[in-house]
């Protein structure tokens, strides 16, 4: 690991043990400290990709590289909205996932993914992109609906001290935030499956290659998952527990593909 | 100059005592002029709230002050209530810095029957502007009223003796807010007609919540929501009424349970398990505790809301501990302020009576020496002055060190006897804060901080309100 990369890793570390002790016991200080560190791995954390990228190591190049863009696109969508809407409580969750993303990244060996941009084209190109900003839009609703579960257990058993504490994040904003997050998401990966399905298919006529694949079936499962979410949200009024756990599911099956699409690069 | 109090509060006098006792709004102004034309008292500001009653004067000698003071309101209550109250012992004195003190954490809501309550700064700040107002309040009152009002929003500022609600209603509100991010437009109903959901609603109200009320009695019902003004659900379609609700407060006189499991099954099919949260204050418990299984369903009993209450009042308390270890320091902060503050007058004092010796022995010297050029008087009055100067050097430095010392005040009288030196002009009202700019950001301040908790001691200050000038 370089030395930003350490920067990254430290700060999102850091950030992450002082999240996990605001969820025990939240403080404005804790809070305060964790979101500078977060800011900063934020900040390092842009640059190093843009190092990369002159080295030609651009988010599409690789596997590695794509989990590189993701952690920070998560990172920079939980700082947005632990500012405007004071989800510090939800650090605990958005922080270590963005860390164990970069973690991965940096530990596989080299990639050995489609290349440079002009190897991909500009379709596989945009396919990547849009691939990636659908993960972490459905990752960070994961988050937010992984911080309505806390929320709402603690209602339910009436652990009233820690929310007296300021832990505590209304529901209906959370159940709100989720929401948008895999209605804007949602359209996004699905260009990506679109365009994903027709780069494939160019490739699989070029290369001989096969159409069928397990992270293409699983991508395609959760893309069918967050679409019956929309409708029954729209639909039948489906919120709160139930719309939760459709999410956190949802979101385990994409970043699933995702992994599996870091292997086969890496093999 | 020497700060006095003199006064009774719920430390010292149960509330039959001080309901007989109130100073009323009309009668203060009375009060400070009478206090006035006692010869010990230069100063005074009447502080007259439903929890106290506190005459605070300046005076040259704090002890004979008091004991006019202390006196003077003997005689006026026992005139008031026929002297048989015994009001000698409910009284208590301070002088000097215990004090300034006892002013610090009066204004800073530390002596406040609800610790960090807040509406005793405005009632202080309104004392305080009144005795302006009637030229009551000189320069030592001026000093140490304003600096009060600053430690008291430092305080609310920096400590947490304000930030969570103590009332049951307040809590209310603020456990709703766990499930709704904000009130506006959201539909509250309230089923019976108990005075605290009656609070809770009008908690709930003022943040823009829709309130209707349903009652078994349709005439309470009725009456209710005259006083509140809302809308009137019948008893009879409570199962709907429960289903457009967000929030329900329930507080009937039922000995058993009106909402239980099948109807709150019923009423989460037709909304869509959409959240519900109920506040329950009835004892007898007008909600089963077995919804608590249902999706969607949030309830908190009296028990619930009592121990978040208890807990937040606990906190409170030690937040409290904190803001007295401020009230200390800034204490410490202002009496050497004080100290300094009236060494320059006197240093002024004793450089003007010796350089204006030294130029009058000067112009003696010229006149009998006779014939000086104008060169050889300007270097026999620059001699002059500079031997004044010479000799007031050590007793200046020795005046300023000494100012922010304990004996400073000795100090002083010891400067004023030896030299010679004639009374220092007081100084005019230190007003920097109590002007519209402060006061504009205190309203600002207050009303931040009782939104911002959800109400905070909404209620509190409601009743407060009422009862603020009795």
């Amino acid at each position: 690991m370089d030395a930003l990369t350490v920067i990254v890793v430290s700060s999102y570390a850091l950030a992450s043990v002082l999240y996990f002790a605001y969820h025990a016991a939240p403080g404005a200080a804790l809070a305060r400290t964790a979101r500078l560190l977060l800011a900063l791995g934020f900040v390092v954390q842009i640059v190093d990709i843009a190092l990369h990228c002159l080295r030609g190591a651009h988010p599409a190049s690789s596997g590695a590289e794509a989990l590189v863009f993701i952690a920070w696109l998560m990172a920079g969508g939980y700082l947005i909205a632990t500012v405007r809407y004071r989800l510090e409580a939800g650090g605990a969750f958005a922080v270590p996932a963005a860390l164990v993303l970069l973690l991965l990244a940096r530990v596989v060996p080299a990639a050995s993914g489609p290349g440079s941009p002009a190897a991909i084209g500009t379709l596989g190109l945009v396919h990547v992109f849009l691939a990636m900003l659908g993960v972490a839009l459905f990752a960070l609703a994961a988050v937010i609906e992984g911080l309505y579960l806390v929320q709402e257990r603690r209602l339910k058993r009436k652990e009233l001290g820690r929310l007296r504490a300021g832990g505590g994040v209304p529901l209906d904003l959370l159940d709100r935030l989720a929401a948008r997050c895999v209605s804007v998401g949602f359209p996004v990966f699905t260009l990506a499956i679109v365009t994903g399905t027709v780069w494939i298919a160019r490739l699989g006529v070029l290369r001989g290659g096969g159409m069928v694949r397990p992270e293409y079936v699983l991508a395609v499962a959760s893309w069918v998952a967050f679409g019956v979410l929309l409708v029954a949200r729209a639909g039948a009024g489906w919120q709160g527990r139930r719309a939760a756990w459709l999410t956190v599911g949802g979101v385990f099956g994409v970043l699933l593909a995702a992994l599996g699409y870091v292997i086969r690069t890496v093999a | 100059m020497e700060l006095c109090l003199i006064g009774l509060s719920h430390r010292t006098a149960p509330l039959a005592i001080r309901e007989r006792l109130a100073v009323l709004s009309g009668e203060v102004e009375p009060l400070l002029r009478a206090l006035l034309t006692l010869p010990e008292v230069t100063e005074a500001v009447v502080i007259s709230t439903c929890n106290r009653v506190e005459v605070y004067v300046a005076s040259a000698d704090g002890a004979a002050a008091s004991s006019a003071v202390r006196d003077h309101l003997r005689q006026r209550f026992d005139e008031q209530v026929g002297g048989e109250l015994g009001v000698e012992r409910h009284l208590y004195e301070r002088v000097g810095r215990t004090a300034a003190h006892h002013l610090f954490r009066v204004t800073a809501s530390l002596d406040s029957l609800v610790v960090g309550e807040p509406q005793i700064l405005g009632q202080v700040k309104e004392a305080f502007d009144l005795a302006i107002r009637m030229g009551t309040a000189g320069p030592l009152l001026g000093f140490f009223f304003p600096r009060a009002f600053r430690v008291a929003r430092k305080i609310r500022r920096d400590t947490g003796i304000a930030r969570q609600p103590t009332s049951v209603s307040s809590v209310a509100v603020e456990l709703a807010r766990q499930v709704w991010s904000g009130f506006e437009g959201r539909r509250v109903l309230l089923v019976g007609a108990g005075k605290m959901a009656d609070l809770a609603a009008r908690a709930l109200r003022a943040h823009g919540a829709t309130v209707a009320v349903t009652n078994r009695t349709a005439a309470r019902a009725e009456e209710l929501a005259a006083r509140l003004g809302c809308e009137v659900s019948p008893f009879g379609e409570l199962e709907h009424a429960l289903t457009r609700a967000d929030i329900v407060v329930t507080s009937t006189g039922a000995r058993q349970p009106i909402m239980g499991p099948v109807l709150l099954e019923r009423v989460q099919k037709s909304r869509r398990k959409r959240p519900l949260v109920l506040i329950d204050i009835a004892v007898p418990r007008d909600v089963d505790p077995a919804v608590d299984d249902l999706e969607g369903i949030y309830r908190w009993d009296i028990d619930d809301l009592q121990h978040v209450a208890a807990q937040n009042l606990e906190d409170r308390q030690q937040e409290a501990d904190r803001a007295e270890a401020l009230v200390e320091e800034e204490l410490s902060r202002c009496l050497s302020a004080q100290r300094s503050r009236a060494v320059g007058p006197t240093i002024t004092a004793l450089r003007a009576r010796y350089l204006g010796v030294a130029r009058t022995e000067a112009e003696k010297a010229a006149t009998a020496a006779g014939g000086l050029d104008e060169r050889s008087r300007r270097a026999l009055f620059a001699a002059a002055e500079a031997i004044a100067a010479k000799l007031l050097h050590a007793p200046q430095v020795a005046l300023k060190k000494g100012s922010g010392s304990d004996e400073a005040e000795a100090l002083l009288a010891a400067a004023h006897a030896l030299f010679d030196l004639p009374a220092v002009e007081p100084l005019v009202p230190d007003r920097e804060d109590a002007d519209a700019g402060d006061e504009a950001e205190e309203e600002r301040m207050l009303a931040a901080t009782s939104s911002s908790r959800g109400g905070g001691a909404s209620d509190e200050a409601e009743v407060s309100k009422k009862a603020s000038r009795w």
